[in-house]
């Protein structure tokens, strides 16, 4: 990350800090502030606060039970064997998902950045997909996982496959929905390794060329470790973005079969507006919010021990 | 910001462009289409007030709902009604209460009756108006006791059925008369105990070398539910859900039903692992000599041009009972409803009750007593084999979390899958399916 | 592929990048170069394949679309029906203009809110300043996800469900596009503001006619960035609208069915022109766009 942010904003010169002014300017501060000020207390501190009331209570959509219950709603969801299954679905599609969209984006990058005829075609391509709402890249995938009608049912019907229920079958529908997850995001990081590949001084690869490294050998001698920073950064901000993982499941699969796919954002939106109980979908979201707090800490602190020993 | 260099594409700038005017092109000619389709869109005629009707109908359904609407919006020039679809289940459900709740809700909607308790006591829908309705020619008097009564909650009358849809018994006339359980009136035999029901499904099977009954469940609450209950009420049980107590149900009526239940999944009276998709196909081809289903797949079987009879699910186990819902027109919570527009509504549903022998067509049994009694109604084969259902149909147990699409349901099926498909013990399963209720119901009502 | 030279220069000597770049001039293609450029190959077709096949479908009539087995080339001919009906019903253009006016909107006044924001924290100096920014920078952590219900229950209060504003105003709250902005307006040199400040013009005459004009490739991908992200946002549209004739383009097409039972042309004719629009507009704004996603999108995470 500060890697990142500096190359964003690394300025020129440093900066010259307000405190060298005299007089304090209050007011014209405070109205340069004040709309968006206005809207960052009403639509961001007052739902955040109003959210942590709302766990202590008994809130429903029809308006009944605001009365204070105490943590009776953090311990009834700490004991619920759905959200556990729900968070647990929600890690499982983070490793699935992770690890596939920085080696594939890698790969990508790695090829384009040769600078092969058709870099037009290839960038297209690969990015292409992100640019879609996540309702576009749901309908596409449904079509593609039909299991009658579906085009990857009939490759694989092609070459004397079975016929697969991608999305109905509980033990691939995991699979199917990171498959479309890659497909839709990879794009994003394959832009960024691309961007820093281009930043790699091209001396190091004279040098090594001098010393005799061939091409496959600088890919590993130079251009991996010096990607190592972006990995880092596409890592961290892959596993918070699939954390919080909600529109492609709720779409193609509702959760289903059996829950199997159910994230938990999803089950947030399903106990607050399908079971009414908008106390108790604040509490696991307070929860869900520690767990994302946790994993941004240990990602970065892991990080800085590592930018510190480089 | 500078040090990041993104590289943009060198080569194909001719390439480019032509997508860009390919493109270009195209939007253009999208919006051409659109101008002129246009007038389309706005229907109805000029003053006509437009009303939002939102229901969950798809399919053989859906297409049968835009024809009473198209036939609505015609006689009555006053309003022009625009159906919403919306995916069926949960999603529908979801969405309803939360329209329902911000207050700006559709105009009118259609619920299955059994949601009722999920949504009426709490707001979420507004009462009709009784005599409004009997001014448009709409009063009890016109609907079966027990279908009014379940559109009622705390004593106001929150939907208005459209109709009756039980689970009912389908069977191929064909391998019936070859099987020889064919009466002299053409239709089945007299079924009235489990013993009886076998032997005439053995008949079958030896007739299609298959399977003598169909019947689709896996990952399909509603399906393992629809049969259950059928079972289960014939025996005489309830069951009752009452919030802050425990569930008060008949265990031993349950275990009847699900070791009758196993008993017919055995691989040769039906498959010991069908789902709804495969046991509708197995059917269709004449894999089977019966079928277990909902009125709504009638038209499936009109189209398919099977040789096929219908009847209401034979009483096999003393009382006569079967499970059933109703597509009831319902009125969203507006917080601030127009009371013109809300008087179309009126006009609009006594409309869409007055012509649902269209509606019965797709299958369903009308809740119009004035449609079901009519010779046309009497006319129609094989609907009226089942219309005496509505007079022992049975809808679920009420609570705010059960229903058609709801999760009780799939509570059902987490507990009972695996009774039906291993053949684990049918009372640990339903026992299973008992503590989930409790933790239900130990909960406060949210509504 | 084997390990040896994927590329062969034909200079050693070149002023040129050797590997890994952009522009090999007058390379050689060794036989390892038609081995990457096969698996470039196989990667952009399987990146395409959906694409392609969902433009297929919606070029079929129904019945080609829904028999078996499947084929590139339909039975009856390729046919605009699916597109001529899709847009007969009138939703898409309604989602469309609604997609387009609350991104705008939302764009609008995140940018001009942020930027204001932004400069009083690089330049101002008030109370409050340093632990009001730090309040803004921590909330860039806080996942909108989590807000959903707490920010359901304050639209029902102020009565903003199914409401124009009950979508844009909930998004237009962006910390991190200030974070950005701000780490901007630092790097300008302040002798350009204070040569304004001396002729005795005011703060906002400086920001309007000195910082902003700085600013315009800066603004330009904050802007890009959250219309991207407000135009695609599925999860609030949906939650704060039920009205169809409210909804968005991605909130439309994933919550309104069709009466007819799934008809496949037509639904992917229905995502096809939902993807149009901004896909046009990336052909146009290529370099912009990638520029201010690379940028604000890292700078914003």
């Amino acid at each position: 990350m500060t890697t990142t942010v500096q190359s964003v904003a690394a300025a020129p010169r440093q900066a010259s800090r307000p405190a060298r002014r005299r007089h304090r300017e209050n007011g014209t501060g405070w109205a340069f502030i004040a709309p968006f000020g206005v809207f960052f207390l009403l639509f961001l501190i007052v739902p955040v606060v109003g959210g942590i009331w709302l766990s202590f209570t008994g809130q429903t959509l029809t308006g009944r039970g605001g009365d204070f219950i105490g943590i009776a709603n953090y311990a009834e969801a700490l004991a619920d064997s759905d959200m556990w299954r729900s968070i647990g679905n929600t890690i499982w599609f983070t490793v699935l998902s992770t690890v596939p969209l920085i080696v594939i984006a890698l790969v990508m990058a790695v090829l384009v950045g040769l600078g092969l005829p058709g870099q037009w075609l290839w960038r297209l391509s690969f990015f292409l997909p992100y640019l879609l709402a996540s309702s576009v890249v749901s309908l596409f995938w449904i079509w593609m996982y039909n299991p009658q009608l579906g085009l990857i049912n009939s490759f694989l019907g092609f070459f004397g496959g079975e016929p697969v229920a991608w999305l109905q079958d509980p033990d691939v529908a995991m699979i199917a929905i990171v498959v479309t997850t890659v497909w839709w995001t990879v794009g994003f990081n394959f832009l960024l390794y691309l961007a820093a590949l281009q930043n790699i001084p091209e001396q190091q690869y004279e040098a090594a060329a001098l010393d005799g490294a061939g091409k496959w050998r600088q890919l590993f001698s130079i251009t991996i470790p010096q990607l190592a920073p972006t990995t880092v950064l596409l890592v961290i901000l892959q596993v918070l973005a699939s954390l919080k993982v909600f529109d492609q499941i709720y779409q193609m699969t509702g959760g289903g079969p059996g829950g199997a796919t159910r994230s938990t954002v999803e089950y947030i939106f399903e106990a607050g507006f399908t079971g009414y109980r908008f106390g108790y979908s604040s509490a696991i979201s307070y929860i869900f919010f520690a767990l994302i707090v946790i994993v941004s800490i240990s990602q970065f602190t892991i990080m800085n021990r590592r930018g510190a020993r480089s | 910001m500078k040090e990041l260099r993104i590289p943009i594409g060198t080569g194909g700038v001719l390439t480019r462009r032509s997508v860009i005017a390919g493109t270009a092109a195209a939007v253009g000619a999208t919006w051409l289409m659109t101008n002129l389709s246009g007038c389309a869109v706005v229907g109805g005629a000029p003053g006509a007030i437009p009303l939002k009707f939102w229901h969950l109908l798809s399919g053989g359904d859906g297409i049968k709902m835009a024809g009473l609407v198209d036939e609505a919006n015609s006689q009555n020039p006053s309003f022009f009604a625009t159906q919403t679809v919306l995916t069926w289940g949960t999603p529908y459900y979801t969405k309803l209460a939360m329209a329902s709740a911000g207050g700006r809700a559709p105009d009118v909607a259609i619920m299955h009756a059994s949601r009722l308790p999920g949504y009426a006591p709490g707001g979420l829908l507004d009462p009709w108006d009784l005599d409004l309705l009997a001014h448009y020619g709409v009063t009890e008097a016109d609907f079966p006791a027990p279908i009014w009564n379940a559109g009622k909650s705390e004593g106001r009358v929150f939907s208005i059925a459209l109709d009756a849809h039980p689970f009912i018994l389908m069977y191929n006339t064909d391998i019936a008369a070859q099987a020889g359980v064919l009466g002299a009136d053409g239709q089945l035999i007299d079924i009235s105990t489990p013993d009886q029901f076998v032997d005439v499904a053995r008949k079958m099977q030896a007739v299609t070398g298959v399977h003598g009954l169909s019947y689709g469940y896996l990952g399909d609450g509603a399906q393992m539910w629809r049969l259950f209950y059928t079972f289960y009420k014939q025996l005489g049980a309830t069951m009752t859900l009452e919030p802050g107590t425990e569930a008060v149900v008949d265990e031993d009526a349950a275990v009847t039903a699900l070791e009758f239940m196993q008993l017919l999944l055995d691989d040769t009276i039906a498959t010991a692992s069908g789902d709804y998709a495969t046991a509708l196909a197995e059917f269709v081809n004449s894999g089977s000599g019966m079928f277990f289903t909902g009125v709504w797949e009638l038209p499936t079987m009109v189209t398919a041009g099977l040789p096929f009879d219908a009847r209401t699910i034979p009483t096999m186990f003393g009382t006569p009972a079967v499970y059933a819902d109703s597509h009831a027109f319902v009125l969203p919570h507006q917080n601030d409803p127009d009371p013109v527009k809300r008087e179309e509504v009126y006009v609009f549903v006594s409309q869409i009750l007055k012509d649902s022998i269209a509606w019965a067509q797709a299958g369903h049994i009308p809740a119009f007593l004035p449609i079901v009694e009519s010779p046309e109604y009497a006319d129609l084969l094989p609907q009226a084999h089942y219309a005496n259902a509505a007079e022992i149909l049975n809808y679920d147990p009420q609570a705010w979390f059960t229903g058609s699409g709801s999760d009780f349901q799939t509570f059902f099926a987490e507990n009972v899958q695996s009774v039906l498909l291993d053949k684990t013990d049918a009372r640990a399963g339903f026992q299973g399916f008992v503590r989930r209720l409790n933790v239900l119901l130990s909960k406060p009502n949210p509504v | 592929m084997s390990s040896q030279l994927l590329i062969e220069e034909r200079s050693a000597t070149s002023a040129h990048p050797p590997a890994f770049t952009r522009k090999p001039k007058k390379a050689r293609i060794t036989p390892a170069g038609v081995g990457a450029v096969l698996v470039l190959a196989l990667l952009a077709i399987a990146w395409l394949v959906p694409f392609v096949w969902a433009v297929i479908t919606s070029l079929k009539t129904e019945t080609d679309a829904g028999s078996t087995p499947v084929t590139l080339v339909p039975a009856s001919g390729f046919t605009f029906d699916a597109y001529a009906k899709v847009l007969g019903e009138g939703n898409v253009l309604t989602w469309t203009f609604n997609s387009l006016f609350t991104s705008v909107m939302i764009t609008l006044i995140t940018v001009v809110t942020s930027a204001l924001a932004a400069y009083a924290f690089s330049r101002l100096d008030f109370s409050g300043r340093r632990w009001l920014y730090a309040v803004v920078i921590g909330a860039i952590i806080i996942p909108p996800q989590v807000l959903i219900i707490p920010l359901f229950y304050e639209m029902l209060t102020l009565g903003l469900v199914d409401t124009y504003w009950g979508i844009i105003l909930p998004q237009v709250i962006a910390p991190a596009m200030v974070f950005v902005l701000k780490k901007f307006f630092d790097q300008i040199p302040i002798e350009l503001e204070e040569a304004a400040r001396v002729d005795g013009a005011s703060r906002l005459r400086v920001f309007l006619t000195i910082v902003l004009p700085l600013s315009r490739a800066v603004l330009a991908a904050v802007s890009i960035f959250v219309f991207i992200a407000a135009w695609n946002n599925f999860l609030w549209p949906f939650i704060v609208t039920n009205d169809t004739a409210l909804m968005t383009l991605p909130v439309g097409l994933q919550t309104v069915k069709s009466a007819y039972g799934v008809q496949y042309a037509q639904s992917m004719a229905l995502a096809i022109l939902a993807a149009l629009p901004l896909i046009i507009v990336f052909l146009i704004f290529q370099r912009q766009i990638i520029k201010g996603i690379a940028t604000t999108g890292l700078g914003g995470q």
